[in-house]
């Protein structure tokens, strides 16, 4: 136990306990096992790092079976029995694919096994753990009893991102131990990434390589205390963002090379820390509003893509390739979303007549001014509403053709329209839409093709 | 079978066996036309397919080059994300999205360029997955990895290097089942085949359409890869159709945490259309023309309803079908020195078609030989010795017209607000409709030349006439009446030249005239320093205005300057881009103009076209006993459905059943005597029976509805 737990230290710093706990809980194959483990915590804490190190240090120390594998793949029972008879099959035995149809051929095969050798013990590691509750009904039941079942020295792991509780049904559960790993604050999360000096050095190097003054300055100014001056710059920009430690890692990599290109260069010097800040302080903002996007480009793209960033909307709406119709039918379904039925002869008809107007409309608007149906979220038309405003606002006469019908089904592939219900039916015209897209969006449309959106919104009468 | 000359097709339902026979003996029939013998045979034909498939060729060329920037692009970012997979393994799977635009059906056969290549390239095993097979995600890991198994049996037997091999291969294909297309199959595959160093290769997913997947699905599936990437080394990429936000606002953090997405962006399909319409349809190698109307018909469709260049494509071709399907003298359409061997085969009855073309009878008129005019009409012998003379005239027209085109879009393009277009298709357009000197865009823009300045000016035309001569010795030369066309377009550009030389030397003094003026403003200063009123000022500063104006001309440069455009306009605009209706005779042999046909066939109105059956079946049915004078007269002997549509449409939102009935009883009676007044009260029930069987059938067509709120009462749906 001790020799796993030395091997699994350094590689995890701040998870000292964590292993600890384990390690006296599984660290030992001649001990009893216990049933079953759960091991929770949000992402990017190290759960699935971890187990996976400590399955591989107990089968390499002493000898343990295990079977490691993601519940997400196992979008069938028998995917699930299979692939875990498959890793823990003994070694030499029959080449023959394991076949378990069901619970009760897997726990017979494992029983075989019983039989057959005693000594050796078994670990059983289920990430994504949550989907076993939408497995068959006996799949939870089952394998958090296995060991009682089967008789082995056996212990099943489940990872997970829930607490236990979310688990409970109405048959119950037996007992397990949970593990919980808190996630890193501040000083951990600056330990667990100045661990990643090492790393970031040697690509420095290796990028430098080749070029003899540049890699003489680098390996002057990169020190560990350089690093770590760094990277507390760059926590008091994220650490309020994000806390998410690989996001955080791969973010930091990715800013680095910015910092450290003027030390490069000789602009300045290595030790003047506030203009150090005043570079990189921009380049660091521009990756706060990328982070959790994983965009991969070559790094000259990257400032230029930061600059188009700002006005998101806009760009989306003219970069949006959409044939002049499909413009007008996408806005002709946003005010179709955004207008009661009952406005649109007083919208779209020329001579709709002259409204009343009554003392209780005027108050009722009055109150009712924070309930813009533009800021309520879409309402749902059908398609001869969305053809008849298409008509009322296209200026120009066009036939209904084919083509102009296949514009909706585009339009609902491209995911700016959705069905609402009766998508079964379309035919018949129960079907209904809605439209997906915002105020913003279809704005700009209209000032690409030339309409007035507001115009013929009731909000904005 | 006999050959058909109806292009109606079959459809065979064979059994699946019969499949699996066919697969065997590998299709004899090399020609693959649903034509007839006798109809492949004809000149028209032959003409046809040769002109088809060069065009297509040069299609195709001008598209791989368009796509090959970025596919090079993508190749590159494969191949280097499967060689620097093997040392990491944080299970992130690196993630190419391309930004194809909207029309996705379109991009399918960009997918699978860079399927070849990559397989030719040996880079990469393939897998093309499509939304429709990754209903669940069941379906779609099995679909995946027995994709990727079979592309490598079907590759190999590709390849074909062993024999034996291949028969591993096929009793592999056949012990492969569905439900056995696991992860842990494919790993067993991949371990099998690849996992040497040496031969170590990508395992490229394709989803075409990334908005088309379900969301759950597409979560799961990406979250499967990534787990395997330490593995078996994945490359996703995703066929985007709108913008990156699509796919930030499918994944959520934890799926999008594991993958590492690079953006490639193609070319935006309007610009591949104008690409391919300057190279290839405005290209003057080719004979063959649109018409402006067809022209820009076709270009409407794309840029209002679908931005499919594929159906651009189509549509073209179905417009070269129909132009070369008017008879064998439209063989004729072709190089200059193939029409002239095929003049000799021309029978009496192309003869007439040629005679009967509009734009014969301009040329018949304009003959004044009486025995001449004789001789052209019955003579075909005579008309065969006029016939290389006049195509002569009429491809030397197209050429130079397309010349004249370069120089004129080069002329307006960049003009502020564009009044003509700036797109050489716009320009082609315009020229071909209507006579351009006529219109006011055209007006303002030769006004708008006008105001440029010295430099500005010279620059300009001189880039025309440079551009021009590039296209000539490019474009032109090359071709078989290139030489003449050439030298009667060098001639007109050497006197262009020639004015602007003259332009250029021009000086800004006023010459004569304007010094004589120059004693008017004197004056006009000395009067407006006794005005009586503000109305008086008024006029007399519209007065000097004038003058000023008249004034501006007499400057050396200005005279140059209206002395070329005048020239320009006489000598290129009105001489060679003269619309289609002053086009020389028998431009119908390369023009295709006729629209309303490709209308009628290319866009489907299946409103109109059922509006139309039922309320005039005779359109369709041709029969004697409905033909109808009226549109909307009611005629006893029409079908029982068509009788009740027609009333329908009468009535508004909701129709009473009764009377529905009383008047369709009413429209049959109309023919019978009158003096069946027994029945008058009780209805027969046939009539019943038969109203009720057109009302459920136009229920059935959609038309109509019951109303659940109303007792007896149908709602119209529609409007």
């Amino acid at each position: 136990m001790e020799q796993i737990c030395a091997a699994l230290e350094p590689q995890f710093p701040c998870r000292e306990t964590t292993i600890k706990t384990l390690g006296e809980l599984i660290g030992n194959c001649e001990e009893a096992y216990p049933a079953a483990i759960y091991l929770f915590g949000h992402t990017g804490t190290g759960k699935s790092a971890l187990t996976k190190a400590f399955l591989q240090q107990c089968r390499k120390q002493q000898k343990v079976r295990v079977a490691q594998l993601n519940a997400i793949e196992c979008y069938t029972t028998k995917i699930l029995l299979e692939n875990v008879l498959d890793a823990l099959a003994p070694q030499g035995a029959e080449e023959t694919a394991k076949r378990a149809d069901n619970m009760l051929e897997f726990v017979n095969e494992l029983r075989r096994w019983h039989d057959q050798e005693n000594n050796s013990s078994y670990l059983i590691a289920v990430d994504n753990a949550e989907r076993l509750r939408d497995m068959d009904a006996n799949v939870l039941p089952v394998l958090l009893r296995l060991q009682q079942l089967t008789s082995l020295n056996l212990c099943v792991l489940l990872v997970s991102q829930l607490p236990f509780e979310k688990y409970y049904n109405k048959t119950g559960l037996s007992e397990i131990i949970t593990l919980h790993m808190a996630q890193y604050n501040k000083a951990e999360t600056l330990r667990i990434l100045s661990a990643d000096f090492v790393h970031v050095q040697r690509q420095l190097l290796a990028g430098l390589s080749g070029n003899e003054k540049g890699l003489r300055k680098c390996e002057q100014a990169m020190t560990p205390e350089f690093y770590s001056n760094y990277l507390s710059l760059f926590l008091s920009v994220f650490y309020k963002a994000c806390r998410d430690v690989p996001e955080l890692k791969l973010t930091a990599r990715k800013c680095f090379s910015i910092y450290i290109e003027p030390v490069l260069a000789g602009t300045i010097e290595a030790t003047d820390v506030s203009r150090l800040w005043r570079h990189i302080a921009g380049p660091l903002r521009a990756a706060l509003t990328q982070i959790y996007m994983r965009f991969d480009k070559p790094a000259d793209e990257l400032e230029q893509q930061s600059n188009e960033s700002d006005q998101s909307v806009r760009k989306l709406a003219q970069s949006l390739e959409l044939p002049y119709y499909g413009k007008y039918l996408l806005i002709a379904s946003f005010l179709a979303s955004h207008n009661s039925a009952k406005q649109d002869k007083r919208l779209f008809v020329k001579h709709h007549g002259k409204q009343k107007k009554r003392m209780q409309t005027v108050n009722a608007k009055a109150k009712t001014t924070d309930k813009m149906s533009t800021t309520l979220g879409p309402k749902s038309f059908s398609i001869d509403r969305l053809l008849a405003i298409f008509y009322a606002i296209l200026e120009e006469k066009v036939g209904l053709t084919c083509n102009l019908l296949s514009q909706i089904s585009t339009l609902v592939h491209l995911k700016l329209l959705s069905f609402v219900s009766g998508e079964q039916n379309i035919m018949d015209g129960s079907a209904r839409l809605q439209c997906t897209v915002g105020l913003e969006f279809v704005l700009h449309i209209g000032k690409v093709v030339g309409f007035n959106v507001r115009q013929y919104l009731c909000d904005f009468m | 079978m006999d050959p058909t000359i109806s292009v109606s097709k079959g459809c065979f339902v064979y059994k699946n066996n019969a499949t699996r026979a066919g697969k065997k003996t590998p299709a004899k029939r090399k020609h693959s036309s649903v034509l007839g013998q006798e109809i492949t045979a004809q000149p028209f034909y032959s003409a046809y397919s040769e002109c088809w498939q060069k065009l297509e060729s040069h299609i195709a060329q001008l598209q791989h080059q368009s796509y090959s920037r970025t596919l090079e692009h993508l190749i590159e970012y494969v191949k280097k994300e499967s060689v620097g997979i093997g040392d990491k393994d944080d299970e992130i799977l690196p993630t190419a999205a391309l930004l194809t635009g909207i029309n996705q059906p379109d991009h399918l056969n960009q997918f699978e360029t860079l399927t070849r290549r990559l397989h030719s390239e040996n880079a990469a095993r393939v897998c093309v997955l499509q939304s429709r097979d990754c209903s669940t995600l069941k379906a779609a890991v099995e679909a995946m990895v027995y994709n990727l198994i079979e592309a490598q049996s079907a590759g190999g037997a590709l390849s074909a290097e062993e024999l034996d091999c291949d028969e591993e291969i096929e009793r592999d294909r056949k012990r492969l089942r569905r439900t056995q297309c696991t992860m842990k199959q494919l790993k067993a595959w991949y371990l099998n085949n690849f996992d040497t160093s040496q031969n170590r290769r990508a395992l490229v997913i394709i989803l075409p359409d990334f908005e088309c997947f379900n969301t759950a699905v597409l979560q799961d599936f990406i979250l499967i890869l990534s787990a395997h990437s330490s593995s078996l080394p994945f490359v996703l990429v995703l066929g985007v159709a709108t913008a990156m936000s699509a796919v930030h606002s499918t994944l959520p953090y934890h799926v999008s945490s594991k993958i590492k997405l690079r953006v490639f962006q193609t070319q935006p399909a309007p610009a591949g259309l104008n690409e391919m319409l300057d190279k290839v349809l405005l290209s003057p190698q080719y004979t063959f023309h649109l018409s402006g109307k067809a022209f820009k018909f076709l270009t409407y469709i794309f840029l209002y309803y679908d931005f499919s260049i594929q159906g651009f494509i189509q549509g073209f071709k179905y417009c070269l079908m129909e132009h070369y399907f008017g008879g064998n003298a439209y063989a004729l359409c072709t190089d200059y020195s193939q029409a002239l061997t095929r003049i000799k085969s021309l029978t009496h009855d192309d003869m007439e078609t040629i005679r009967r073309l509009p734009s014969f009878r301009p040329y018949v008129e304009g003959i004044n030989d009486c025995k001449r005019i004789i001789a052209v009409l019955t003579d075909d012998d005579y008309l065969k010795k006029k016939l290389p003379q006049l195509l002569r005239d009429c491809m030397l027209h197209f050429m130079l017209f397309r010349c004249s085109l370069e120089f004129f879009t080069e002329l307006v393009h960049d003009l502020p607000r564009c009044p003509l277009g700036k797109l050489r298709r716009e320009l082609y357009v315009n020229c071909l409709n209507k006579p351009i000197t006529q219109q006011t865009e055209y007006k303002e823009c030769w006004q708008m030349l006008g105001f440029l300045s010295k430099y500005e000016f010279v620059t300009k035309i001189s880039k025309c006439i440079a551009c021009t001569e590039q296209f000539i010795s490019n474009d032109i030369e090359p071709l078989e009446l290139g030489d003449a066309c050439a030298s009667s377009m060098r001639n007109q550009l050497k006197e262009i030249q020639q004015l602007l030389t003259n332009v250029v030397m021009a000086t800004m003094e006023t010459s004569g005239p304007a010094a004589t003026a120059a004693t008017a403003p004197l004056a006009g200063s000395t009067d407006l320093t006794h005005v009586a009123s503000r109305h008086e000022l008024k006029a007399q500063l519209l007065q000097r205005s004038k003058q000023d104006k008249e004034q501006q001309p007499t400057t050396e440069y200005a005279k140059a300057l209206q002395l070329i455009l005048q020239h320009i306009e006489t000598h290129l605009v009105m001489k060679y881009l003269r619309p289609l209706q002053n086009a020389p005779p028998l431009h119908e042999l390369y023009i295709f103009s006729d629209i309303s046909t490709v209308r009628r066939n290319i866009i489907g109105a299946p409103r109109a076209a059922l509006h139309t059956a039922l309320n005039n079946p005779h359109f369709y049915m041709q029969c004697k006993c409905c033909e109808l004078q009226d549109q909307s007269q009611l005629v006893s002997t029409l079908p029982d459905l068509s009788v009740v549509y027609k009333l329908h449409l009468e009535c508004g939102r909701m129709i009473n059943l009764f009377d529905w009935l009383q008047a369709f009883r009413s429209v049959l009676r109309a023919s019978e005597d009158l003096n069946e007044d027994t029945q008058q009260e009780q209805i027969d029930p046939q009539i019943q029976a038969r109203f009720t069987r057109a009302v459920a059938e136009l229920q059935f067509l959609g038309y109509i509805k019951m109303s659940k709120r109303k007792t007896d009462h149908a709602t119209r749906l529609t409007w």
